[in-house]
Order: C-alpha cells, then structure tokens, then sequence
C-alpha cells in the first residue's frame, strides 16, 4: 500500500494535478461533441504531451480518455445523438427520459454510474492485472467469433416493434461494413473502384448520419418534435437514494465493461450495448427499457468507463493497445520512454502507482466537471429545435472531418443521413444497424481467421468452452424475445 | 487552403510560411511518431518557423498522397513516406506512383524478425520452416495486414527458403498479430522490433532470426547467416510534393538530415527502439522507392495479389 501512497502523492503535486483537471475538461469536451472521440481527443494532445515529463503526460492522457468516455454521453441524453460511440446504449434510456421531461436526472445517474464504473475499472485494473492480462491472450479467434455472434443476437432486443425491419436494418449495417479492404486478404470489396472507400464507411460517419443528420431531416419533415417537453425541462438531479438504488446495474455494467474491455479489440461500444441489454434481460420489466429506464442509463455508462481502466490491462501488461485510444496513448508513453510490458510493474513501479492513483483523481475531476457542467447541458436541451438541430449537424460533420482530416467521411455522413431519414420514415430502428457495423468485422475476420487456423474445421467453435458458452447464451438471447413477443414486445432502442 | 492564410508577401525566401508534415498513418503508430517526432525537432532548423502535422487519413494513404500531390512544387509540405506506402502503390490499390513525389531522404530501417512463444519446440528459422515442410499448411505465422510490406517482407523470406507452405494469418494490427503468438493461437509472428521488445526482455518470447543484425538483439541469428541470402525491412522517409526544384530539394534535405541529428530526434529513435539507416543521396532514396514498387507488384503478382491486372 505504500507503493500507492506515493503514486498518490505523485498524482497530487501542481504540475499533476493541472495535467490531470485539463485532460478532464478536454475529455468531456472530446467525448461530447459528436464525431470527436477519446481517440481523437488523445490524438490532439500527442504533441503537447512531448513538451511534459512522463508522469503529467501520461496522467493527462488518461484523463482524457475517461472524461470523454462519460463526455459521450452528455450529447446521447441531451439530443439522441451518441458524442461517442460507447455512447450508444446510452442513447436508448437516456434520451428517451429527456424527452420525458428529466433530462437533469439522466445527466445525474449518467454522471454517477460513469464515476462509480470508472473507479470499478481503475480497481480491476490494480488487483487483476496479471490475471486479466492472461485472459486477454487467451481470447483468439473463435472466442471473438462468439463474443461478436454474441453482439448481434442483441439485435433481437434492439428491433421494436416490427422483428423483420429490425433485421433488415442490421442487414444494412452489415453490408456497410463489407465496403473497403478485406483484412484477411487485402482486396478491395465494393468499393466501386473508390480510393475513398477503401478504409470502409466508418462507424462515426454512421453514427452523425443517422442519429444527428436522418432524426435532423425527420424532425423537418415535420414528423415529429425531437423534444416534446422543450419548455419546463426540469434540471433537478437526482436524490441519493436513487443513485445508491441503482448499485446493481451499476455493478454489472462494470464487471462487463471491465471484461470485455480488457480484450484487445472488443472495446467500450460492445461492453455498454452488451451492458443495456443484460440489464434489460434480467429486469423484472424489460418492457420500460428504451422508455427511460434508470438502469438502461447506468449499466451502460458504467461499463464505459469502466473499460478505460481494463483496456490498460492489456497495454501496461504486455504493451498491447486493446483499443484505439489505447494505440494512441502507447504512442504518447513510446514517446515519453516509457515501455509498457511484463517488465514495467518491476522497473517503473512508481510510475505505474502514479496512474493508478491517477485514475481516480480522473474520475474525481471527471465527476466535477460534470456536475457544474450538468445546468450548462440542461440548457442546451432547451435550446429549440429549430436552432438546435442545425448547430448539431454543423459540429458533428466537423466532427467527422477531424477524425481522419477527410472530406470523404462527411460525404459518408450525409449519406447515412439520407439512408437513415429513409429507414426512420418507414419504421425501421437504427440502432441494429449500427450494431452490425460494429461487430460485422468481428465476427466474419474471426470466423475465417479460426478457420483458417483449423485447416477448415468448424468443430473449433465447439471446442473452445469460451467460444461455445457465447454461441449459446448467443442463441439464447436471441430466441428470449422471441418467445416474450408472444405476451408484448418491448421498444426497441432507436 | 490554411497556406494562403498564413503566407507572407516574400515567396522567393525558403521557408516563408509554417511547414506541413502531412500524416496518413494510424495516430500513435510508428510512422505518425515519427513525423511528430519530426515536427518537434524541424523548427530550430527551419528558420524558427512552425512546423505542424497534418492527419490527411483514408484510402489506405491516397488521401494524404493525394494531399501532398495537390501541392506540386511547394516545399512547405512534407511527407512521411514509408515500405506500406510502395506496397499500396504496387498492389494497384491506390492511383499513385513514384513519380507522384520528389524523394528526399530515408531515415530509417526497421528489419523484419520472427518471433515466438517461450515455449515453442522452434529453436531456429529452419525448424520452423522444416515443420511446415514436413506438416503442410498447419504451421501458422501472424503479422500485420495482408498484402502488405510486413505480408511481403514475409513471402521474400519464405521464397528464399524455397517456400514452405506456412499460413499468414493477417491481423488488423502488429500489437493484435504479436498476441495471437503470445496466446498460442499462431506458432510465430513476422513483426519489427519495437513491437515485440519488452516481451523479449521479460523472456516471455524470442526471435529465431532477424532480417538485419540489430546492436539491441545481440547475436541474435541474422537471416543472411541462417543462409537466406536477403533483408527485407521495413523503412520510412521523407518526401516532398511532385515538382520540387533541385535547390528545393537539396535545401530541405540538409535542414532535415541537421533536424534528424538534433539531440532530441535521437532520443526519440533510442526510445521507440529504431536504429538510423539515413540515405541522404535523393536520387538513390528515389531510386530504391521504385525498385522496391518492382519488386513487390513482381512478387505479388507470383502471389496473384494484384488488383487492376
């Protein structure tokens, strides 16, 4: 424990602390403007970070990268439009209890669970390092087809009301995900002989398309106000009976953030959407998820966060970025001389207890700038959607140039755009689509590359316990709402 | 477009406005750091001017090519230039060749190595390869990318040991690749250095062979003395925009090779553990660009890996 005590000490001296508290407002800025991501937040402070020693630096990256994971989902619950893609889930409840009216109590539990999530991660990452770290290697390519096939069968619980448009949606976003290099051989698929499409569509294109720039158009179409309560929002947080009621799904949200998140590659978006649904799956009324359901809100936000601390697992144990944030952050530390590997905890203790003390110094600046920004987000909420809407589409095509500094991913913004105001007018949910976006290349890269590995034989998906356990509760949790449909069928998320 | 913002009335004097250093790698990775690394180093010698990167990602580099090609002539904008890139330009993948830059100077080699587990029954490259000679198709080697430079890197050592029939089972990155080894599911991994490093120190793997002998490795086994005679290596450079006039060209490449030997450059290569192999002859820097686009469309058309044919 003195190791720590000193981390801690390290975390609170002025030039820390400073590093510290700037990557918490840049985080929450990052994560909540649509197109920017902790990746790209990250990206941005790279730089500046050559300029500091490599405590401040690495503590301000980290920062970061928590703060923008709860950033997200000030824009998911203020406007329906996820900042970041781990935002998601968040949309579902968090959003539809803004429309109700509280957007000040979904801005709270959002704000408590990703606290409490981030501090879960940050304690997982401490006392299961070596554990974990074996576990993540452990995870090859039948046990990413599971987990992937495991993500989709979500779908079921993401159609609405009518199970075939809600098919046909994720259909959509597993074509779109097919565009661009196949990563097993490196051929071209539909790209139309494109230079631009051979990176693929992109998952924040999709994500500004449909949820800012289709619900945009629709909302012009006149088909319905975004926000029916814009006036009398109310901006009154939450008591403390309620976010102490809500330990549960905050708890499993964290123990699944916390497991998926540790795996390289599998990352925040899957563990919170995965987090939604268990939480809708062991409720006693799984019907009132997507209607503003509390635990839909916490379970997600909490596994967010509490996949940055996991995904250091993989990068402080064996020097693996398990997440796209994490690359950056491993360039940033490569930069600084600091070799994440199974050697560091030996060589740079100190440096190791001083972000793990970091962590929750994060998580307590992360939780500041969220509560005095919380009134700021409740206004803008108020905003009318006349101005509103057209301020988001403006940020968020910004935000999707940033990214990658290419036009092009505008262009595939406004494409979305105009495919999802078609599927919303005619009935159909957005979110499986994005979902098969998503885990589409999990899924079929790791079906091929197990293969591959078996000389062609399919009984490897049988033979690995992990692999086989997510196949079933696969199967399972795509013929559950089946079978429920036959009493009512709960809403689905978009 | 932001040039014109910032340009002053005298153009005749180089360098009259801030440089670009235009990156289309992922950020974080070896070729964006090294162009951070760049940037960081460049103003001191660069008459004080800001010198910034520019993130231009997308179509598996075009975009930044793209970027830098619009520029023709302007020697305020650079270019990280690396193996990946001449490998796209040979698949036929991206519209570009090299006569779309003017070469300036390669700064770094970084060889190829095969690594394993520990534990793994290979002591040698030639155990490795006599298990796929006599067990054809089941051993396994991960690596970055399909038809890619580490991909090609690859295919160049299997050919000289005359192609024993081993599967590359391509990874979205060379962290993922050196994890499926380190998790048993392949039997070896094709990577760089860098990347595998603290896992060699900590013991937890070891490299049967290297493409070029590296003072960090040691006597390590060279693949010239395991008797295959080549050294395929990945490498990075800088490039300008098509069109630069020779005095251009020759200005740039003394204020960078002064850039690249300021104390904190160095201190970046000894950090991400890459050794310096500066060729600083423009034409034969331009010369080896197109010899290794020849040589990659030769073997990747053996391999029937072309695009536009």
């Amino acid at each position: 424990m003195t190791g720590f005590a000193e981390g801690l000490a390290t975390a609170l001296q002025p030039a820390n602390l400073a590093a510290l508290l700037g990557g918490s407002v840049l985080g929450v800025f990052a994560g909540a403007v649509p197109g920017l991501s902790s990746t790209v937040g990250l990206a941005l402070v790279l730089p500046l970070t050559f300029a500091l020693e490599p405590t401040p630096a690495l503590l301000m990256m980290i920062s970061i990268y928590m703060a923008a994971e709860y950033g997200g989902s000030i824009t998911a619950i203020a406007i329906g439009v996820p900042g970041s893609s781990p935002a998601l889930a968040t949309t579902f409840d968090g959003y539809a209890m803004t429309r109700r009216g509280e957007a000040g109590r979904a801005f709270g539990i959002s704000l408590f669970a990703s606290m409490s999530g981030g501090i879960l991660g940050a304690l997982l990452l401490v006392v299961a390092l070596g554990p974990l770290s074996r576990a993540a290697i452990a995870f090859g390519p039948p046990e990413y087809f599971g987990l992937g096939v495991f993500g989709l069968a979500i779908v079921a619980n993401l159609v609405g009301k009518d199970p075939l448009k809600g098919i046909l949606s994720a259909l959509i976003g597993l074509v779109a995900f097919l565009v661009g290099l196949d990563v097993l051989t490196g051929a071209p698929r539909l790209t139309l002989g494109s230079t631009a499409l051979m990176d693929g569509l992109g998952l924040v294109p999709m994500l500004i398309g449909f949820f800012a720039i289709a619900e945009a158009l629709d909302a012009v179409a006149g088909r319905r106000s975004r926000v029916e309560t814009t006036t009398g929002m109310r901006a009154a947080l939450p008591r403390f009976g309620e976010l102490f009621r809500l330990w549960r799904p905050i708890l499993r949200g964290s123990a699944i953030g916390g497991v998926i998140g540790a795996i390289p590659g599998a990352g925040a978006t899957i563990a919170s959407i995965v987090a939604w649904n268990e939480e809708r799956r062991v409720s006693r009324n799984p019907e009132r998820f997507g209607t503003g359901e509390p635990a839909g809100i916490a379970a997600p936000e909490a596994a967010n966060n509490a996949c940055v601390g996991a995904a250091m697992i993989p990068l402080l144990a064996l020097g693996i970025p398990g997440s796209a944030s994490a690359a950056v952050l491993l360039g940033g530390l490569t930069v600084q001389g600091v070799a994440p590997g199974p050697l560091l905890m030996t060589e740079q203790a100190s440096l190791v207890y001083a972000l793990y003390a970091g962590f929750i110094v994060a998580v307590v600046f992360m939780m500041a700038v969220g509560r005095l920004g919380i009134p700021l987000w409740v206004r803008v909420v108020s905003l009318r959607p006349e101005i509103l809407m057209p301020l988001v589409v403006g940020v968020s095509l910004i935000g999707a140039f940033v990214l990658r500094g290419n036009l092009a991913d505008a262009w595939f913004a406004l494409f979305f755009g105009l495919v999802g105001f078609l599927m919303l007018r005619r009935g159909y949910p957005l979110a499986p689509a994005v979902l098969g976006l998503i885990l589409g290349p999990m899924v079929e890269t790791n079906y091929r590359r197990a293969l591959a590995l078996s000389s062609g034989s399919h009984t490897v998906f049988l033979e690995s316990p992990i692999a086989l356990v997510l196949l079933l509760l696969a199967v399972a949790s795509f013929a559950a709402p089946a079978l429920r449909s036959r009493l009512r069928l709960g809403r689905g998320g978009a | 477009m932001l040039a014109a913002c910032d340009s002053s009335p005298d153009e005749a004097v180089f360098p009259s406005r801030a440089i670009e250093i235009v990156s289309w790698a992922t950020p974080g990775g070896p070729s964006d750091l090294l162009a951070r690394a760049l940037a960081e180093a460049a103003p001191d010698h660069f008459d004080g001017r800001r010198v910034s990167v520019m993130t231009r990602q997308g179509g598996a580099g075009a975009a930044g090519m793209q970027y830098l090609r619009s520029r023709a002539g302007d020697p305020h904008v650079l270019g990280v230039f690396t193996a990946s890139g001449t490998v796209n330009m040979a698949t036929g993948r991206i519209p570009f060749g090299p006569g779309d830059f003017t070469p300036i100077l390669r700064i770094q080699v970084d060889p190829f190595l095969v690594a394993v587990r520990e534990d793994s029954p290979f002591q040698t490259l030639e155990d490795l390869f006599e298990a796929a000679r006599t067990r054809p198709g089941e051993v396994s080697m991960s690596g970055f990318g399909a038809a890619s430079a580490h991909f090609l890197g690859f295919q160049r050592l299997r050919a000289s040991a005359g192609e024993p029939d081993i599967r590359w089972i391509a990874y979205e990155g060379s962290g993922d690749a050196v994890v499926a080894a380190l998790g048993g599911h392949t039997d070896a991994v094709h990577t760089n250095y860098n990347i595998v490093r603290e896992h060699l120190r900590a013991g937890t793997m070891r490299v049967l062979a290297v493409a070029l002998p590296l003072t960090a490795l040691g006597d390590t086994p060279v693949y010239q003395d395991e008797g295959y005679d080549l050294a395929p290596v990945h490498w990075r450079g800088v490039v300008g925009p098509p069109g630069l006039a020779p005095e251009a060209r020759a200005d740039l490449r003394e204020r960078l090779l002064a850039t690249i030997r300021t104390a904190g450059f160095q201190e970046y290569m000894a950090r991400a553990a890459m050794e310096y192999a500066v060729m600083d002859d423009s034409d034969a820097f331009g010369a080896w660009i197109a010899e290794e686009v020849e040589t990659s469309r030769a073997l990747l058309g053996r391999l029937g890996l072309l695009v536009n044919e």
